[in-house]
């Protein structure tokens, strides 16, 4: 029992952090907004640090690491409101083909050539597909109706439910930073308002919520990277917690920014409307909590203190 | 990250699992605030400390077994697991022993430890005053060196155990021109000392586990202060962070608690809300969350690690979730919530646990300075105010 990362993950973790934070700021974010939302540019950046291989077994030219890694650098992409399609192709449509049998395309892949759009019954419309196009609230998603449904695969299913939570959780870490660094230098009746304990308290709230949020996800994680039969309801609980997290710490920068939070000219919106897209997406919150319902009350999932990992 | 027990690890627990189901009361015992409650409480640790289960994480030559943390948390899911009693010995167990094994001399381990550790000492801890409860650095009480003695002066106040315990720990103003944080230290008393008045408070429940604590030139050897004259502030904080961080709560307590809780929504379906219904779904995931946290910090103090402001964090969770899971339970059930005994002569002990719960967000550090700190120390946001 040891429920750290190991030097490597929390390497490979760090060096896409500060890869993401170098060359993909904001102002990415405004010029993207601004011409056309996606950037071959970035994405040959993301080929060459080897994330679309990431979870491609090296036998197709991939480096064959597993759901944990996949999820840290999901929460990473998240952090930088990456626009991208690299969590949907790499970390989600990646796994499913390996658990189909399905490593044809695999190789293009991890080369950066192909992307996988992915629908799901419970996803009408796809981000980066073919179809009739949609308009997000989140200027940088690009949706597009899928023309039939899509199926109704479980594992499928986990796997955007868990990478979703993961940016998630990314998510609400860069919203706290951005209200944190905002209250620290925003002056009112002679001190920061980030001195203010309405304000502080506010922001130790979302905290809590993130911190206690991203065990969870973990767990969540390696449960379904093992195949554990439980996985499905860690999954959903990952989903609810990362999601509440993000709402509460996006409703609370929105209001550390004030007037200023209102505005399109602050950083934060890109942050929250992805945040909100994601909440969605992959089972809705009612459908998660109902799946842990299911498990919890219903009695399929053994609860208890002995049953911490069960 | 490996989220399996080793086989050792499953020994153990099965270890545990089989003393707990020979040993722990059948009954519930009556709640420690009183004082036939609190003997049985002292009966239970006294027992404890016979299969040596008492303080499990201390040293063995301290008496205790050296149990690494995560042999810790299957002890206490097997504890809660089996519903184990409250422990009396709480403030003995986590936060004066450590503190005497960070700061005090070989001799006041020798001498204090293994009969804390027997059960044969039970603790109270006395760092309130009535003009000094989150703002501890206001402290008044007065001690002044005689000699090789202490005489102390003045009021401690909410000690928690003071009622019925044997002997306190709390920190005194040795230095009379001395302001806030400066000038105090840490001491060790006999609450049974000539001229200490205990005066039990009764609490919201009606029963009186605290007390308020009337010092009139008690005489306290000087080998009773801990880690030098002055110290006290740092002494105070460090044991402070032991209240607050990993130990005080173990996942356990929750867990058993939120499966309770699915258990009574079971038996009150028909009625309950569909509100209830998901405060029960977020009570299990919420109880799950601190156990999978706590692992994670574990881990990494036994990787070397530390916690410092992050048991805030912690801190803020779990009491904030006990309550809210006292609460649910509350509305599920209804008109009988009030009742102090249910119809068939049971004790409604939503309703104690629920009073004792709002407890939480208060003791340890209210939850308003958790806030603060967290605001301060983790996000780095500025300090105004305090001094």
């Amino acid at each position: 029992m040891d429920f750290r990362f190991s030097d490597d993950q929390l390497t490979l973790t760090e060096s896409v952090r500060d890869y993401l934070s170098g060359t993909h700021g904001p102002e990415v974010l405004r010029r993207l907004d601004e011409q056309g939302n996606r950037d071959p540019a970035i994405w040959q950046g993301l080929v060459e640090m080897g994330l679309t291989g990431l979870l491609v077994p090296e036998e197709h030219g991939g480096l064959g690491l597993g759901l944990v890694e996949a999820a840290l650098i999901a929460a990473e992409c998240g952090r930088a409101c990456l626009a991208e399609p690299l969590v949907d192709t790499a970390f989600v449509a990646v796994p499913w083909l390996v658990h189909q049998g399905d490593t044809d395309g695999l190789q293009a892949i991890a080369q950066g050539t192909r992307t996988v759009p992915l629908p799901h019954v419970l996803n009408p419309w796809v981000a980066d597909g073919e179809g009739q196009p949609l308009q997000s609230v989140d200027p940088l998603r690009n949706l597009a109706m899928f023309s039939a449904s899509g199926p109704a695969d479980e594992h499928l299913l986990n796997l955007g439910a868990l990478m979703s939570a993961a940016q998630l959780l990314g998510l609400a870490d860069a919203m706290l930073h951005q209200a944190t660094e905002y209250a620290k230098i925003r002056t009112q009746f002679g001190q920061p308002v980030g001195a203010f304990q309405g304000l502080k308290h506010q922001l130790a709230s979302c905290a809590v919520a993130i911190e206690f949020a991203k065990p969870v996800v973990w767990r969540a994680a390696q449960a379904l990277q093992d195949g554990v039969t439980s996985a499905a309801t860690h999954v959903s609980h990952a989903k609810l917690a990362a999601g509440d997290a993000a709402i509460q710490t996006a409703e609370t920068a929105i209001q550390v920014h004030g007037a200023m939070g209102y505005t399109y000219e602050v950083d934060l919106h890109f942050w929250m409307k992805r945040s909100w897209a994601l909440c969605g997406a992959w089972g809705d919150r009612a459908f998660h909590v109902r799946r842990i319902d299911e498990a919890v009350l219903g009695g399929s999932l053994p609860i208890g203190p002995e049953h911490t990992f069960a | 990250m490996e989220l399996h027990y080793t086989p050792e690890q499953e020994a153990f627990r099965a270890e545990v699992r089989a003393w707990m189901e020979a040993h722990v009361p059948k009954e519930p015992l009556v709640t420690l605030e009183c004082r036939e409650g609190y003997d049985q409480h002292v009966a239970w640790e006294r027992t404890l400390a016979s299969g040596n289960w008492g303080m499990v994480t201390w040293p063995e030559q301290f008496g205790g077994r050296g149990l690494d943390l995560i042999q810790w948390l299957i002890f206490e899911e097997e504890y809660f697991r089996a519903g184990g009693p409250n422990r009396a010995n709480q403030n003995g167990i986590f936060l004066l022993g450590p503190t005497i094994m960070e700061f005090g001399t070989e001799e006041q381990k020798a001498r204090f430890l293994p009969p804390m550790a027997r059960g044969e000492v039970i603790w109270a801890q006395a760092w309130s005053e009535p003009g000094a409860g989150s703002d501890m650095a206001a402290i008044q009480s007065k001690a002044v060196r005689d000699g090789d003695h202490y005489v102390i002066t003045g009021q401690k106040t909410w000690s928690s155990r003071a009622a019925f315990a044997d002997w306190g720990f709390g920190i005194f103003r040795t230095d009379p021109d001395s302001k806030r944080h400066k000038g105090l230290t840490f001491i060790l008393f006999d609450l049974n000392s000539p001229g200490i008045t205990r005066r039990p408070i009764r609490q919201l429940h009606g029963d009186t586990g605290f007390a308020e604590l009337f010092f009139d030139e008690v005489r306290v050897p000087v080998e009773n202060c801990l880690a030098g004259e002055g110290q006290g502030w740092n002494v105070a904080m460090a044991t402070a962070g032991f209240e607050r961080g990993l130990m005080l709560r173990s996942p356990g307590r929750f867990q058993a608690t939120a499966k309770r809780l699915v258990e009574l929504y079971r038996a009150h379906e028909a009625e309950a809300s569909p509100a209830a219904r998901e405060a029960v779904v977020q009570a299990w995931g919420a109880a799950q969350a601190y156990a999978y946290n706590t692992y994670a910090v574990a881990s990494k103090i036994m990787a070397g690690g530390k916690i410092g402001a992050e048991a805030s964090l912690n801190k803020i969770f779990w009491s904030e979730l006990d309550r809210s899971m006292h609460r649910t339970a509350m509305q599920i059930l209804g008109a009988h919530a009030e009742l102090k005994r249910f119809g068939n002569g049971q004790i409604n002990q939503w309703l104690e646990g629920y009073i004792f719960s709002l407890s939480g967000p208060i003791y340890a550090g209210s939850n308003e300075v958790q806030r603060n700190i967290i605001a301060e120390r983790l996000l780095g946001l500025p300090r105004v105010g305090a001094g």
